[in-house]
């Protein structure tokens, strides 16, 4: 079975005062069918480029390598190709969910354009808006509907952005640090929500963050990044109790546990240990 | 609330700070004793750095107490403040803004004892400072580099020992680790952890990751809405947490086990 | 994204932030023309009298309005001056007029504007009420009063200059300082327990001052058109006096038959303001981050 999305041998550079720099050195990984892959790594690790190159989304990127979704390479596409595939089957969802709305417009507006450029009827396509919103817990979304986005509090913004993203049904959803922004118990809502969609409409998702922590209650899979290459993947359990590159252990040491003796001291990433192994 | 005011280092008592006529901060009382690690926990919104930024007197609360060591802050003159100052130092949250972009290493973390007083003598004051940034972690050559070269868990170490300098007797951090990566927040708080060992020093530390909290500090104090709706030793809040608003809290916190997470979304 | 306080510095590549890869506002072909032609004219300000070959305030009737020739590269004027040696001492009074105004008018303009951000609410309407009253005065009438005044001179238009010039600066300055003021470091520095005037010199001046610096490069030219202006209409300098704009000025007449008179010191005002133009431009790309890599 081919994977939804396979990236082979991924590679990007951006232009810099001395000539390119390569910024993700060959990233190959896949995505099955309703399957949740976390992709995690600190700032600089090019977890943020991956995604975003997969759509390609940042224009001075010069990229090679196979972005394969359903076994054809995007790279190759034109522009007009690019963006019925943005949307259509791939959703995207940012970290800062005022950054992502348009403030002049209601969120309904907003919620209902990816159907309507895809020739959905305004009626079929407010019905369908209202009631994924209700679906993602916003109270009274019919009335909501017509609000602007700084009527809502951060937790519901963030479902706004989501219910865009998803409304067209895209078989693969993209979540670049979703919760990042969000209270603790915000973000346990919108996490379960997140799972919640994706067994519905058995919708695979790309989730990219720095926290280990929730990558354990949400991904099936895990990706570990840093300086723009994967160090290690597998099944989260695998990695979580068995990891094998230094480079994941010593980050999961390193993340402070409420479960935890906090007598233990936090182990931190040996940089000088992992100097030979990187390149 | 049992603690003795005598001994305090630092004493908060109904502090209340309201910002266009919209209450932040509801009557807010606490102590830190000398040596202890009080952590200041809520979501956005629930006023924590409002606490900070008073206590620190960058902001004027409308009403309430503050007393460190005993002197009262709030009716502090302008003179007094300063020497106030010297007790009491912040740490931010974000290196990046919270360093003068022009000043060296070396300059920014002698400011302190130069303004003071405390080290007239630049060659003495220079060895202080060397010996600051070799406490935090980094070395003498750095005195003389620039912010801008430093990553951002580094300038945090240099922001450290500027405050460290004038030897505080209480350090206020405002958020500390919350921008930096995991690898490097856990050397930030192991460095704290050594600190506290090797001084004699209060920290207030407002944060809003409770897994940070738990770590560092003795106990906790959990804000919600301008009030405090819990405080006691960690271990027994994080353990049987008397207010359904702390429960909540500490349920919504995930853990790096897959297993664990999986019985709880269970539930 | 949370990577914007990340921690990059000694790692291997990182994510680009792009404005730090962009060109990072290196000087183009042009921009090291205008510096080199900027910093002519401030040598020949400085050393000019020492080049020129001849006297410029020597009149010699007989060699009136001679045409550019190996001996007056630039011709002659009505008088028999030698123009190259005109435009060399004009040099020293344009740019030293135009040097005056600026240097007057940022030293007032920082004072004002930081008192303003600074001093608490009654100061800073106080002061910004002056400064509409001075931007709303236009040089050159008040020019003209001061020549009626104090004589015409290139000193009278240079304090009418100096007064309606700094009150742009003031409102800059007020701006710049408002916006450090509440940067996170100077509050750093306040819970450090730092001093008032420490405050304001170390760490609030400091920076917010780049923009200015970049605004005064620009605004020579400005001023400098001005003065020649002025003088060109008779209440700057006097028309023996070997400035730019009243040589232009005392030229006029002569246009047809000593085209050069005129266009010699033209070009040099003009090679002059557009130079400073370009500096004050590349400095101003420089300067800031969010424009680099804009220009074409």
């Amino acid at each position: 079975m081919t994977p939804l999305l396979e990236l082979d041998d991924l590679r990007a550079s951006f232009p810099g005062p001395d000539g390119p720099v390569e910024v993700l050195r060959g990233v190959t990984m896949s995505v099955a069918a309703g399957e949740k892959v976390a992709l995690v790594g600190e700032s600089g690790s090019g977890k943020s480029v991956t995604a975003r190159a997969v759509l390609r989304l940042d224009r001075d990127a010069s990229l090679s390598g196979r972005v394969l979704l359903d076994g054809k390479d995007v790279l190759g596409l034109s522009e007009r190709a690019m963006r019925d595939v943005r949307g259509a089957r791939i959703g995207l969802v940012f970290q800062d969910p005022l950054a992502s709305l348009n403030p002049v417009m209601t969120i309904g507006w907003q919620i209902m354009q990816p159907l309507l450029i895809r020739g959905v009827k305004k009626k079929e396509a407010r019905r369908r808006g209202v009631e994924l919103l209700g679906r993602l817990g916003v109270r009274d979304a019919d009335r909501r509907f017509d609000d602007y986005p700084h009527q809502f509090s951060g937790g519901m913004r963030q479902r706004v952005v989501i219910a865009i993203a998803v409304i067209a049904e895209p078989a693969l959803l993209i979540a670049d640090e979703p919760t990042t922004a969000l209270d603790v118990r915000v973000q346990a809502q919108v996490l379960t929500l997140l799972r919640e969609l994706a067994a519905e409409r058995s919708m695979s998702v790309l989730l990219i963050t720095h926290d280990l922590g929730i990558v354990a209650g949400f991904a099936d899979r895990v990706v570990v990044m840093r300086h723009g290459a994967p160090v290690e993947q597998g099944v989260v359990d695998d990695i979580y109790a068995r990891p094998q590159h230094p480079y994941t252990r010593g980050l999961l040491a390193s993340v402070p546990r409420i479960d935890d003796d906090p007598s233990r001291r936090l182990s931190t990433v040996d940089e000088a240990a992992l100097e030979g192994e990187v390149r | 609330m049992t603690a003795v005011t005598g001994v305090s280092a630092l004493s908060v008592r109904n502090l209340v700070k309201s910002f266009g006529g919209r209450p932040v901060v509801k009557g807010v009382s606490f102590d830190l004793a000398p040596g202890e690690v009080l952590g200041l926990v809520g979501e956005s919104g629930s006023g924590k750095s409002t606490v900070a930024r008073c206590v620190a007197r960058l902001t004027k609360p409308d009403s309430g107490e503050i007393r460190l060591g005993g002197r009262d802050v709030l009716g502090a003159s302008r003179r007094e403040l300063r020497t106030l100052r010297r007790d009491m130092q912040m740490v931010f949250q974000d290196p990046y803004s919270s360093l003068n972009p022009r000043m060296t290493a070396g300059a920014l973390i002698e400011e302190g004892l130069l303004v003071h007083g405390i080290e007239p003598d630049r060659r003495k004051r220079r060895d202080r400072a060397t010996a600051l940034l070799e406490t935090v972690g980094l070395s003498a050559a750095d005195a003389d580099r620039h912010p801008r070269s430093f990553s951002g868990g580094q300038r945090q170490r240099i922001a450290i020992a500027r405050a460290l300098a004038v030897e505080p007797k209480v350090l206020i951090c405002d958020e500390v680790v919350s921008s930096l990566d995991v690898s490097v927040q856990a050397q930030v708080l192991n460095l704290f952890r050594d600190l506290r060992e090797r001084l004699d020093l209060s920290i207030l530390f407002i944060a809003h990751d409770l897994a940070v909290v738990h770590y560092l500090c003795d106990r906790v104090a959990v804000l919600d809405q301008g009030s405090l709706v819990e405080i006691g030793p960690c271990g027994e809040i994080y353990r049987r947490p008397a207010h359904p608003y702390t429960r909540s809290l500490l349920d919504a916190v995930p853990v790096p086990d897959p297993a664990a997470e999986r019985a709880r979304q269970a539930v | 994204m949370k990577t914007a306080v990340a921690d990059t510095v000694e790692r291997g590549p990182a994510v680009p932030r792009r404005r730090r890869f962009a060109p990072a506002g290196r000087a183009s072909i042009v921009d090291r023309v205008a510096l080199a032609i900027a910093g002519l004219m401030v040598l020949i300000a400085l050393v000019g009298p020492l080049l020129a070959p001849h006297d410029p305030y020597s009149v010699n009737l007989g060699q009136a309005l001679h045409a550019p020739s190996a001996d007056h590269w630039f011709g002659t004027d009505a008088n028999g001056r030698d123009i190259f040696s005109r435009v060399l001492y004009g040099a020293r009074v344009s740019l030293l007029a135009t040097v005056i105004v600026i240097a007057v008018a940022t030293l007032i303009g920082t004072i004002v504007g930081t008192l303003a951000a600074l001093g608490g609410r009654v100061a800073d309407e106080v002061l910004m009420r002056i400064c509409d009253i001075g931007l709303s005065l236009p040089a050159i009438i008040l020019a003209l009063g001061l020549a009626a005044a104090l004589g015409p001179g290139l000193r009278s238009a240079v304090i009418a200059l100096c007064l309606t010039w700094w009150p742009g600066y003031a409102r800059l300055v007020r701006t710049l300082v408002r916006d450090v003021r509440d940067a996170e470091y100077v509050e750093a520095a306040r819970t450090l327990g730092v001093s008032t005037p420490r405050l304001v010199f170390r760490h609030v001046l400091p920076n917010s001052l780049d923009t200015l610096y970049v605004q005064t490069t620009l605004d020579v030219s400005a001023v400098m058109l001005v003065i020649s202006g002025l003088s060109f209409v008779g209440v700057g300098a006097q028309v023996p006096s070997a400035e730019w704009g009243a040589m232009i000025a005392g030229a006029a007449g002569n246009l047809t038959n000593g085209w050069w008179a005129v266009v010699f010191p033209g070009l040099a005002i003009m090679l002059t303001a557009v130079s400073f133009n370009l500096v004050g431009d590349w400095l101003r790309v420089r300067n800031d981050p969010t424009l680099r890599g804009r220009r074409s």
